[in-house]
């Protein structure tokens, strides 16, 4: 087995442990598994690709600065997360690069029943454009939620709110991109067949 | 109503586990916006967890760069120190007004808390004799305690004269009534 293999067979707790102990290595593959999720996750809350992707890295060096600071208890994501989140308020707050970009929606956006399309749910990426649409809190519980499966107390923690507010905020957020999925193309033909 | 409050629980139910109310899963058979509302939310939530992998796949590709970040971050740094001097002279430059005020404030607080008094000074000899001569003054007698003693001596003596002249008569009285001589003594013993 090649020590390629062994990274990639370890635990984010496991890894977090060794970079804690010492082994950039170990680091350096924990950043390449999150760099990516942590993008998607900041992304909306950034003027750009390029600050979005400067927010990403600041958010590694200053987890790897305080790496002593983790507790293997908790899992790295929460930490992660829970870092980057205060990063981007610190940078919002600073006014500088950091300004509010939501997508704004399109007609291409509407997205269809997966049973009518089956082509979407095997490669399309429609429902998440559509949650970035929504903006601010309510994406990043969908993120937290169905892109890092976290659970409501972990989301909870990382957005600084209470579990009844992410649980409404989840709420909300279903409920927009529930209805803004478009009606099944099929649906109409079978209601003149009835 | 009902509907707003069965989609809540829909939603708690498919965040939390629990399981759906009886009443509310009745609602939800016979109301069509509920049913499709169920359906919708279990589409989006199925939908987004098969999504994720492509919509990662359209994140851009880049390297982690930590000397990089640590080069970009110094300038931050700098701003940070910057900050914090401002901040340091904020605290030692234009605030010594409520300092001020503020010690001000705990001095009267003291002041009217722990009564501060000095120590009399030693008297000298000059001071000691003139106290001595005001308590004299105070208890030695007035000037006219003389007269007074007098006035209550020469009244005394009326009464006395008044009595004698009293007693006089009455023994010259009782000299005719009863044909008897009563003689003065030369010296009485009383009056």
């Amino acid at each position: 087995m090649s020590d390629q293999d062994r990274m990639a067979d370890k635990t984010d707790e496991e890894l977090a442990r060794e970079a804690r102990a010492g082994s950039r290595r170990s680091f350096e593959e924990l950043a390449c598994r999150y760099k990516r999720r942590l993008f998607v996750f900041l992304r909306p809350r950034l003027a750009s690709d390029e600050d979005a992707e400067d927010m990403v890295q600041d958010t590694f060096l200053k987890l790897y600065r305080n790496i002593d600071g983790y507790d293997p208890a908790y899992r790295f994501s929460t930490w992660l997360y829970t870092s980057a989140g205060r990063l981007a308020i610190d940078a919002f707050r600073k006014g500088g690069a950091a300004a509010r970009n939501t997508v704004a929606l399109t007609p291409e956006m509407q997205i269809a029943d997966p049973a009518a399309r089956p082509e979407a749910g095997s490669g399309g990426s429609g429902l998440w454009e559509a949650a970035r649409a929504l903006g601010g809190d309510r994406y990043r519980v969908l993120w937290l939620r169905y892109g890092e499966d976290m659970s409501i107390e972990e989301i909870a923690a990382v957005v600084g709110r209470t579990k009844l507010a992410v649980r409404v905020l989840l709420h909300r957020a279903r409920t927009s991109l529930a209805g803004r999925l478009g009606p099944r193309p099929g649906a109409a033909a079978e209601a003149a067949g009835d | 109503m009902l509907c707003a409050l069965s989609r809540w629980l829909v939603s708690r139910s498919e965040d939390t586990g629990k399981k759906l109310p009886r009443a509310i899963e009745r609602h939800i058979g016979r109301c069509p916006a509920c049913g499709a509302y169920v359906r919708a939310s279990m589409t989006v939530a199925a939908r987004l967890r098969s999504e994720r992998a492509a919509y990662l796949a359209k994140a851009p590709e880049f390297a982690v760069d930590l000397e990089a970040a640590a080069l970009r971050m110094r300038p931050d740094r700098r701003g940070v120190e910057t900050a914090t001097k401002a901040s340091r002279r904020f605290l030692f430059g234009l605030r010594p007004l409520p300092v001020a005020a503020a010690a001000l404030f705990l001095v009267a607080a003291a002041a009217i808390v722990f009564r501060v008094t000095r120590p009399a000074p030693p008297a000298n000899p000059q001071e000691m004799a003139a106290a001595t001569a005001a308590i004299r003054s105070l208890t030695s007698a007035p000037k006219e305690l003389p007269g007074v003693v007098g006035e209550a001596e020469s009244s005394l003596d009326k009464e006395r004269r008044i009595l004698e002249k009293s007693l006089f008569s009455a023994a010259d009285y009782l000299q005719a009534r009863l044909n008897i001589k009563i003689e003065r003594k030369s010296n009485p013993n009383s009056i």
